[in-house]
């Protein structure tokens, strides 16, 4: 069984393709990443998943069966864009909200108690939505979206503007929620998020999929050439034979191996390298970062395009234009 | 079904409980009395009010003229129901023929100041034979128009004088000469399951500035309402769990509800108001509020059919527009039509069954505010207001369904206002 099942599915906007032949599935259990530059199409697809727009073709199924609005009820939604009523007071707005979904005033007001109470703002209750910090407001929407239990949950950049404190609070309660059975997809431009938590990822690039499938298994698909230090001292260990390519930061160094380099020798050699000029804190060896990838991957699909180049400095700048697509 | 349900009520409570509900329910109404009782009071006092001088040699005659006229003002107050109280205060002044253009501009004078609000001169008669008895000639100059009225009065009571002058002269006993004095007083009778055509104009009138000011502002306030919601991104988790035309539907009927509360309100209180005894004592001087039950049953149909035609427009223009900045200059189309059955009100009131009144209020925009003060007033025929009610309602459906088209994408829009072309094309998206 899978809860989401996207088949080929493409939206044109006018004249810019938002979306275009995007597929990929998601498992009952998954902690799904959905990634991308702003722009790439991650809320337009999220949107075509969830019926608030229709795909100009292509085919969306939720819990196995083709889409149709009944099945929203099994399913959580925390726009990126966050609204809730301000001048509404908390506990209403959370049972009008519930009640929406199909629950009971009662059993809303129940569960949104509960809530409150496991994410720590049982003081926010009885106050109106307008008198509440942002990040208060952002942990009350979050409430929405569980507060009917879905199968199917859906956030779209969850934890942009929180604190540490409180995105931890809401990745934990997200994957406590995925150990349960439930799915969860996120979207995100921040690739350490992802490469913590997710089990599944699929990346998006101007509409199109660039990447997809488990972590463990995009992960394997290349080799352990990269290596971390953390160091203080000397850094002549730098002129090491089998490294291809290095950044240095304050006490950092990332280290890229030459592809001829061999796992056991050439790093071990390296280590005590390092540990003869310099005092080691960390040394790591490990697989490109899915930073790394997004920005091979794209530069694979896009080849022709030499003048943008992409960092992921310039992916994080906002885009400009009318439609978030 | 239930999801409009769930809307509407939301919208319904939380506009209700605002201060601004309460403010607006209270105020307007007593704003209106304060109008309504105001004018009646200054329009009874200014009456009341007259002062005027009368000049002339025959003192006996000025003096009968004072005690008849508060002969009659006696006579008045023992009975309150009379029609119109006129109290005529009258300063004696002998004309004295060698300083009359001392005593001319001297009244002149007092008329231009407003302490006279007239000045009656009396010439006397100059006889020519014994047994025809030649009267005198009257000359009135009232303050402004406004005191002509006064004239009239005048004209009445130096009628009865000079009558009861002639008759004691005839020898007759001034007893018997009251008696054939006694003035008549005809008593309106109203003809029964029929309203006074005057207190029907009057509360009709006020019902269609009542429609026309509660389907302008509600419609405006779906606008904005929806605008709100585009603003504060709700809308975004509400399209995630409902339909856009049942969002619409709801917020239109939530936002409606409040309306008609209000009017409901409205009304009762000038029904009770004009019920009670307040009212009656000011009589006919004040507004009659006289509704047949009808009246106020085809006052609901057109305005829920005005309320659905122009709101849904307004959630349109809403969806369209990302400010109430951008609202207000689209706001012509939601005031325009209105504006027009404004200038037609008076044409319609006056002659509520003419050719251009009949063609007027078939048109869906001007029906539901014509069509009713011409069912209220005039005698359209039945296909007539079947006609009107059909007719608007498919133009409400088509509206309806244009706008959720509207909404749907609207909604989903941010950034620059849409073109026409951007707009028709909205349309073909599903």
């Amino acid at each position: 069984m899978s809860i989401v099942q996207l088949h080929h599915i493409r939206k044109v906007y006018d004249t810019k393709v938002a979306v275009e032949d995007l597929s990929f599935t998601i498992e009952p259990g998954t902690m799904f990443g959905l990634l991308g530059p702003n722009g790439s199409g991650k809320t337009s697809s999220i949107r075509m998943m969830i019926g608030i727009t229709v795909p100009d073709s292509g085919s969306v199924s939720l819990f196995d069966r083709p889409f149709t609005r009944s099945a929203l009820s099994r399913v959580g939604y925390l726009p990126e864009e966050r609204g809730l009523y301000k001048k509404m007071n908390v506990l209403d707005q959370l049972i009008f909200l519930g009640q929406l979904h199909g629950l009971s005033a009662s059993v809303a007001s129940r569960r949104a108690s509960l809530w409150c109470e496991r994410l720590d703002i049982v003081e926010a209750i009885p106050k109106k939505t307008e008198d509440l910090s942002k990040g208060m407001q952002q942990k009350i929407q979050f409430i929405a979206a569980l507060l009917h239990d879905p199968d199917l949950i859906v956030m779209d950049e969850p934890f942009s503007g929180l604190d540490p404190v409180n995105s931890f609070l809401l990745m934990s309660t997200l994957v406590d929620l995925c150990s349960i059975g439930k799915a969860v997809l996120f979207s995100t431009h921040r690739m350490d998020q992802v490469e913590k938590f997710c089990n599944s990822i699929a990346l998006i690039h101007r509409g199109q999929l660039v990447l997809s499938g488990s972590m463990r298994q995009i992960k394997s698909n290349y080799p352990r050439n990269r290596v971390l230090i953390h160091y203080e001292g000397d850094d002549s260990f730098l002129r090491h034979p089998c490294i291809e390519h290095y950044k240095r930061y304050n006490g950092t160094v990332e280290i890229r191996l030459l592809p001829s380099a061999t796992l056991d020798d050439d790093t071990q050699s390296l280590l005590a390298q390092a540990v003869a000029h310099a005092r080691v804190t960390r040394f790591e060896v490990m697989e490109p970062t899915l930073e790394e990838i997004f920005i091979e991957k794209v530069q694979q699909a896009l080849p022709i395009d030499n003048d943008h180049e992409l960092s992921m400095a310039q992916l994080d700048q906002p885009n400009a234009g009318g439609l978030d697509a | 079904m239930h999801n409009v349900w769930l809307i509407a009520r939301r919208e319904y409570i939380e506009r209700i409980r605002t201060r601004g509900f309460l403010i607006t329910t209270l105020i307007i109404p007593l704003i209106m009395c304060g109008f309504i009782y105001g004018s009646a009071f200054v329009y009874s006092n200014s009456e009341s009010a007259a002062h005027i001088a009368v000049v002339g040699s025959d003192t006996q005659l000025v003096l009968d003229l004072q005690a008849e006229l508060q002969h009659r003002q006696q006579a008045r107050h023992a009975q309150p129901r009379s029609t119109r109280q006129t109290s005529i205060a009258v300063d004696a002044i002998d004309a004295e023929p060698q300083n009359e253009q001392a005593t001319r501009t001297l009244l002149d004078r007092e008329l231009d100041s407003g302490v006279l609000d007239g000045v009656l001169w009396i010439t006397p008669a100059v006889a020519t034979a014994k047994d025809q008895p030649a009267r005198p000639t009257f000359t009135f100059t009232p303050r402004s128009s406004e005191q002509d009225s006064l004239r009239g009065t005048l004209a009445a009571v130096l009628g009865t004088v000079l009558m009861r002058e002639q008759l004691a002269h005839r020898g007759i006993a001034a007893a018997d000469a009251n008696t054939i004095l006694q003035p008549v007083e005809i008593v309106a009778v109203r003809a029964p399951h029929r309203q006074d055509r005057e207190s029907a104009e009057v509360s009709v009138t006020l019902l269609f500035f009542l429609m026309y000011m509660v389907i302008s502002l509600y419609g405006m306030n779906v606008a904005r309402s929806i605008i709100e919601e585009k603003t504060s991104r709700i809308f975004e988790v509400m399209l995630a769990t409902i339909r856009p035309q049942e969002m619409m539907a709801g917020k239109i009927l939530g936002v409606g509800s409040v309306g008609l509360t209000q009017v409901g309100i409205w009304l009762s209180a000038a029904l009770l108001l004009s019920a009670s005894t307040i009212a009656a004592n000011l009589g006919g001087q004040g507004i009659h509020i006289a509704l047949t039950l009808a009246q106020i049953v085809y006052f609901f149909v057109y305005f829920i059919l005005g309320y659905a035609f122009y709101s849904s427009i307004a959630a349109a223009l809403g969806a369209m527009t990302n400010s109430e900045h951008e609202i207000q200059q689209l706001n012509l189309f939601l005031v325009l039509p209105l504006f027009v059955c404004f200038i037609t009100l008076k044409s319609v009131l006056t002659y509520p069954d003419s050719s251009m009144a009949r063609v007027l209020a078939l048109i869906p925009p001007f029906t539901p505010l014509l069509m009713y003060l011409r069912v209220s007033l005039g005698h359209p025929s039945r296909w007539e207001i079947f006609a009107s009610i059909a007719l608007t309602s498919a133009c409400i459906y088509a509206i309806v369904w244009v706008t959720s088209r509207i909404y749907r994408v609207g909604v989903l829009m941010y950034g620059k206002r849409p073109t026409l072309p951007e707009l028709l094309r909205w349309l073909k998206y599903s």
